[in-house]
């Protein structure tokens, strides 16, 4: 207290540490509240978020579900689009092997996300950005951690940077 | 008798026997280092069939141009024999439509020297063939290889590797020339081209560009025969088959299956089993 009344700033408040706050607070990704489009297969994945909703299971509010009627609807391009648009994540979920509504849908799926997973790696997209998942209808708990898991894992890796679109202004 | 002559000598003997309507080959191009692909329809016109070096582009690109006028002989050296395969499996062309004269290949040229791809060439003799024009050539490459670059790029931090990537990829100018060689592209329209509604954006913004190569190359898994077609025809001189390269080692390492070798064995995304690996998915 004594430094206010000889009217000298507290050490925190020259140019200098105050440069070093503006650092760390902008290097600090625990504010950042990132957006995870997800696609959820309808006949499994679409209910157990719905299992999470109507059990009253808090997770973060980062996700944007888009409904598709099997993971085998998901087109790795949707995926690439979602970052194009600016999502920082991407979360696709279906049925576990052998549940599938449409028998073989996720089996077929799995094989072009297994591509899809090894080429982002390859082309340095970061891993944690895309996640695949298996959810069942009856798993409202297991969603709801996924959710939390997929949100921690995107805010460490920050904004997604790489595949976003921006137009030059 | 030369190979360039036995071809012609059979060529000339299909047609006028009427074996076949049309005999699909190279002959002499423009540039001296490129061949054309040729139509031979008279026995006259044999006479212009070449095979050597520079006969680069895949001529299974060009059967898909004449696949609805009767029995066609094609010339095919080993990566062309390939894509035939990979075009008879997905049902784009007619095996009794086809007479295919076979050719070994030593390699073709790009830039004045031998083409990456032909330097790891698994294939040089046509995997499928009615005859073969002269004697097979000498395998030298035992199995897949990788190569010193590849590896070293794989060591590289993700930051790094996309650093690298995207330089590459940023010179496209998106003239689509990897897709026009290549004899894989056939949808009658492209993802790129579709309008109503666009998928992709027309400029050659960093995004659009990288998105354009990933998903191109997502079509190739499982279908690319590493011809390399593709990597000749960029005018922009972009490496696209490291991209290539990968796509088929993810597809071998994955589901143990290599394009367009065996008729039998379809497309490794158009069929899946149980078991695949799934230890990416949570």
């Amino acid at each position: 207290m004594g430094l206010f009344f000889n009217h000298q700033l507290p050490p925190n408040w020259t140019q200098e540490s105050i440069k070093v706050i503006i650092t760390i607070q902008m290097a600090d990704n625990s504010d950042f509240q990132p957006k995870i489009v997800a696609f959820l297969c309808n006949w499994c994945s679409y209910a157990g978020a719905d299992l999470a909703g109507i059990s009253r299971i808090h997770y973060p509010p980062s996700i944007r579900v888009i409904r598709v009627p099997c993971s085998g609807r998901v087109d790795p391009f949707f995926i690439l689009q979602a970052l194009q648009q600016g999502a920082d994540g991407v979360l696709v979920s279906g049925c576990h092997p052998g549940d599938c509504h449409y028998l073989t849908g996720n089996f077929v799926a799995r094989r072009r996300f297994a591509v899809l997973n090894d080429l982002l790696a390859f082309c340095g997209i970061e891993p944690g950005r895309v996640t695949f998942a298996w959810v069942s209808a009856s798993e409202g708990e297991r969603f709801a951690q996924l959710v939390k898991e997929v949100t921690e894992k995107v805010r460490q890796l920050g904004p997604n940077k790489k595949l976003i679109k921006e137009i030059p202004q | 008798m030369s190979r360039t002559e036995l071809l012609r000598k059979r060529a000339n003997e299909l047609l006028s026997q009427g074996v076949v309507k049309l005999v699909l080959g190279y002959r002499a191009g423009a540039q001296d280092n490129v061949a054309q692909p040729f139509f031979a329809t008279t026995p006259d016109q044999t006479a212009e069939l070449i095979f050597d070096s520079t006969c680069s582009p895949n001529i299974a690109n060009y059967l898909l141009k004449v696949k609805n006028i009767g029995r066609v002989a094609v010339i095919a050296k080993g990566c062309d024999s390939r894509s035939i395969v990979v075009l008879l499996q997905e049902k784009q062309i007619v095996r009794e439509n086809l007479y295919i004269l076979g050719v070994g290949c030593e390699g073709v040229v790009h830039n004045g020297e031998k083409s990456v791809t032909c330097k790891a060439c698994q294939y040089p003799n046509p995997v499928i063939y009615d005859e073969m024009v002269d004697a097979p050539v000498e395998k030298t490459t035992p199995g897949p290889q990788v190569l010193k670059a590849d590896d070293d790029f794989d060591r590289l931090t993700p930051d790094q590797r996309w650093q690298v990537l995207s330089a590459d990829v940023a010179r496209c100018i998106r003239c689509y020339a990897c897709r026009q060689a290549c004899p894989n592209c056939y949808c009658p329209v492209c993802f790129v081209d579709a309008s109503t509604p666009q998928l992709l954006g027309k400029t050659h913004n960093i995004s659009d560009n990288m998105v354009f190569h990933i998903i191109r190359l997502l079509h190739m898994a499982g279908r690319c025969v590493e011809c390399g077609a593709c990597h000749r025809a960029c005018p922009m001189g972009i490496d696209l088959m490291r991209f290539n390269r990968r796509i088929t080692k993810i597809v071998r390492e994955r589901f143990d299956t290599s394009p367009g070798v065996d008729i039998n064995s379809p497309p490794a995304l158009t069929r899946f089993l149980p078991e695949d690996s799934q230890e990416f998915i949570k």
